[in-house]
């Protein structure tokens, strides 16, 4: 081994940072964007899965089913090249990207979603409908706030996952933080110390991300309805 | 005092009734074709054995749990059992219309199902602006003045965590009450409270009583029941056995009253 050379060397990563924060950023960025369009999607899939018509909650269950039971890395091949291929639809990488980690996360998002609407006390919904509020607002005021409750931990991790999935949308281009390691680590001979770096990102952003789930859980509990829905189910 | 509320001078038949109202789960018929009549200013004591129907009976009323058969007639306007199971568009709109029997038809619960995600002048407001579409500034004005009523002057601003039992329950009497409905049910309202707190509700429901409101009550305070009410209704099994003054049930010769009273009472 070459002694003059050091074992660790991270000065290349150092000089390196600008393209590398900037590659975090547009992960970070596909993540949030991703995971806020899943959301929607979850919710409306779920009322779907909810719905008294039969065929939306059919359609609503293969859709689930769909997208949790499809690798990332093909739904992510389908939509980039398949799309273009089979409908003449070019998407560039990062839209591409971004549907692609949105339609995987809406797939368990929804089922999430169901579960915490279901676990919202059947006397709650009772109580709305004997004020004479319309199906719509008893879903809006009084079922979705205390569903959210239940469904904000799962929720946070979804959106860790989303994040560490960023990294696969390397594969077809997307200039995010783990193609730009790759690229550089090959540039500079230094694998071991740039992927170091990218992984100590990603787990700052998650630890960020768990942080910012248990601050919300923990004042939306303050005046929580956990405890009473709890109670009550067991009653 | 404990003295009998007098009976209203001129009592409007048919504000409400029930005709041939059955409900069925399963295989189980909950409810068998009850008749009822429930006058204006009428405080009518509903009695009975766990599981004869009683809350189900309450929640037909207002079709919480919608009737299988029969109607529902609400100061002369017929709201009959759901045609059909799978038409969905017209069972949709027949949905978005019973908001309107329900809104004029107050309901306390025994678990209260406050709303724990809002305060309670929250609790009281939803109705107010939701439904009856006032005002955020008017609603809560109405909010407050329904919470005072019931005691709660101090507390507008409270979640329910930080309430006990019987406070719960005057919020959820109060979001009742703010929606000026013309009947009130109460499905055994203080059966969920520490026994100290269970009186002070039912004081509450007797100053409705006084007050002139009509009120269908599920109750297992037998004293309180043969105060309050004008009639009592025995069910069993789905079925009334048996309707009369307090007077009337308290020297009843009915076999199946009899036992049930007697059971209670000791
Ligand atoms: N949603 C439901 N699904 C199935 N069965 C039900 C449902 N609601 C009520 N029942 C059944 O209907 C019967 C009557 O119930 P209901 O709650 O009306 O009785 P109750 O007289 O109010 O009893 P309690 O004094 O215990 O409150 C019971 O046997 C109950 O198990
Ligand atoms: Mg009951």
């Amino acid at each position: 081994m070459n002694s003059a050379q050091p074992f660790f060397d991270f000065t290349s990563v150092w000089s390196s940072m600008p393209i590398l924060l900037k590659g975090f950023a547009i992960a970070m960025a596909c993540a949030t964007v991703a995971i806020i369009i899943a959301i929607l999607l979850g919710l409306i899939v779920a009322l779907m899965r909810l719905s008294r018509v039969k065929i939306l909650r059919w359609i609503a269950f293969i859709y689930t089913q769909f997208f949790r039971g499809i690798p990332l890395y093909v739904l992510i091949i389908w939509v980039y090249f398949g799309l273009a291929i089979a409908a003449g639809v070019n998407l560039p990488a990062i839209p591409a990207g971004i549907i692609t980690l949105a339609l995987l996360n809406s797939g368990y998002l929804s089922e999430t979603f169901r579960s915490g609407i279901l676990a919202v006390n059947k006397g709650q919904i009772e109580a709305g409908m004997a004020l004479g509020l319309s199906r719509r607002n008893v879903m809006l005021h009084i079922v979705l706030p205390q569903a959210f409750r239940v469904i904000i931990p799962p929720l946070g991790n979804q959106y860790v996952d989303a994040i560490k999935d960023t990294a696969i949308l390397s594969i077809i281009g997307v200039p995010e933080l783990m193609r730009e390691s790759k690229a550089l680590a090959n540039l500079y001979y230094r694998p071991f110390e740039f992927y170091t770096f990218a992984g100590l990102l990603y787990l700052f952003a998650v630890l960020v991300v768990s942080r910012g789930v248990s601050v919300l859980e923990k004042k939306l509990s303050a005046h929580s309805a956990q405890t009473t829905v709890i109670i009550d189910v067991l009653n | 005092m404990s003295s009998p509320v007098s009976a209203p001078d001129a009592l409007a038949p048919d504000f409400l009734k029930l005709v041939g109202v059955s409900k069925t789960f399963g295989n189980h018929r909950v409810l068998d074709k009850i008749d009822l009549a429930v006058s204006e200013g009428e405080v009518l004591v509903i009695i009975g054995p766990s599981g004869s129907g009683k809350s189900t009976l309450l929640r037909c009323i207002n079709f919480i749990a919608a009737p299988d058969e029969g109607e529902v007639i609400f100061q002369g306007h017929s709201w009959k059992a759901m045609s059909s199971k799978y038409n969905f568009l017209a069972n949709r709109k027949y949905e978005q219309k019973l908001t309107v029997l329900r809104s004029e038809i107050g309901m306390v619960f025994q678990n209260f199902n406050v709303f724990p995600h809002m305060t309670a002048a929250q609790n009281v407001m939803l109705g107010l602006t939701k439904v009856r579409k006032q005002s955020k500034d008017n609603a809560r004005k109405a909010a407050v003045e329904a919470l005072s009523q019931v005691g709660l002057a101090e507390k507008v601003d409270q979640y329910p965590e930080k309430l006990s039992g019987g406070q719960k329950q005057r919020v959820a009497i109060a979001r009742a009450l703010a929606l000026q409905p013309k009947v009130m049910l109460f499905d055994e309202a203080t059966s969920s409270l520490d026994p100290e707190l269970v009186n002070g509700i039912l004081e509450e429901i007797r100053r409705l009583a006084k007050a002139g409101m009509t009120m269908v009550v599920v109750t297992h305070e037998m004293n309180f029941a043969f105060q309050v009410a004008h009639r009592i209704v025995f069910m069993d099994q789905g079925r009334i056995v048996e309707i009369g003054t307090p007077d009337q049930i308290r020297k009843t010769t009915e076999p199946r009253t009899r036992s049930f009273l007697s059971a209670i009472l000791n």
